[in-house]
């Protein structure tokens, strides 16, 4: 994977980089060059879609647009506990440094892959996932899927679900299972990890996406704890927000995919 | 045939992704929709996937068709004229 474009000099990313350099020893505006950081470069590249995140969120303080709620979908956890006040910017920055690097521990006695899987339902897709010892870790929408596994396992699932009618089945390789099970044999050096840190309680609400529930500050560590085990229930998560009477949302981060999703999501409402 | 669908298409495409302020006449009729030109994706391909059989009855059964079929507006246009019942 590339690092991402990131915005032009002179837009305000300058200082979350100096953040992410201050807090992580990474800079995002230089990720590739040599002997920068001692940081893994799948954890670099985690950290880019951080700062991205954060430099999205620092705009969107500028404008009029005080979001009545917060949600957030896998690594969006980090902006979306700036978002609510639970945590500053170089305080996330660092928690998902350590994080990262905790995780892609795992990575180093197996190959993982995530697989992307498009236009099959949930029920047979997840008698793929049993049938190749894999987990479904983010149910996007009713046809829109990430399984996670080891890599011939997502391989092998990733070929069933083109045989079973998917639409597309793209299989890429990954550091660790994530939001998988198998993280918990990391668990206690990840409590050690989020235990280290002060979590404010919530300026605006912080909705999670296993139980829809809104967190205090107490809550933050279990859940993150959680989330890091638990697939991401995005579905459930713009469905609850719906019925709560959301109605805008802005996505902050790389791309649109959360905002796709909640484009089918609507068009079958 | 598949000319005179070619409005068409483009007004499915802007209502199946919702494309705010952007007028069918605004879609280049031969620029790629994927990557370059519209910038789509695999979630948009599906939207489309879905849209076009409702619209006109016509399948696109899997990615590596959607490739082609989903080439160009032209190539849509092309598709369904092909297909459709």
């Amino acid at each position: 994977m590339e690092f991402p474009e990131l915005p032009a000099r002179g837009h305000g990313f300058e200082e979350i980089a100096r953040l992410c350099a201050v807090a992580t020893g990474f800079d995002p505006l230089q990720p590739e060059e040599p002997g920068a950081s001692q940081l893994l470069r799948s954890v670099r590249l985690q950290l880019c879609g951080v700062a991205m995140s954060l430099f999205h969120l620092n705009k969107l303080k500028h404008t009029e647009k005080r979001p009545d709620v917060v949600t957030e979908h896998s690594m969006g956890i980090y902006a979306a506990l700036v978002a609510c006040g639970s945590l500053g910017d170089g305080a996330v920055l660092e928690l998902a440094s350590r994080i990262g690097t905790c995780v892609a521990r795992l990575g180093e006695k197996c190959d993982y892959a995530f697989g992307s899987i498009v236009g099959l339902t949930e029920t047979p897709l997840a008698s793929i996932a049993r049938n190749n010892s894999a987990c479904i870790v983010n149910h996007n929408t009713s046809r829109h899927f990430l399984l996670c596994g080891r890599r011939e396992s997502i391989d092998c699932a990733a070929k069933e679900a083109v045989s079973a009618g998917a639409f597309s089945a793209n299989a890429f390789p990954c550091d660790a299972p994530l939001h998988t099970p198998l993280i918990e044999s990391i668990a206690g050096d990840l409590e050690h990890i989020i235990r280290d840190y002060e979590y404010f309680p919530p300026r605006i609400p912080l909705v999670d996406h296993l139980a829809q529930r809104q967190l205090t500050a107490a809550d933050i560590p279990q859940f993150l704890m959680e989330d890091l085990c638990s697939p991401v229930y995005w579905e459930k998560t713009y469905q609850s927000l719906r019925k709560m009477g959301t109605t805008t949302f802005v996505e902050v981060g790389f791309g649109q995919a959360l905002s796709k999703f909640n484009r089918w999501i609507d068009s079958e409402s | 045939m598949s000319e005179e669908l070619i409005p068409g298409v483009k007004q499915l495409i802007i209502d199946a992704l919702r494309i705010e302020g952007m007028k069918p006449e605004e879609i280049d009729t031969d620029a790629p929709l994927f990557g370059e030109g519209l910038g789509l994706d695999s979630i948009d391909a599906l939207q489309l996937v879905v849209a076009m059989e409702k619209e006109y009855g016509v399948v696109v059964p899997d990615a590596a068709t959607g490739t082609i079929v989903f080439a160009s507006v032209r190539s849509m246009a092309a598709h369904i004229a092909e297909n459709r019942t």
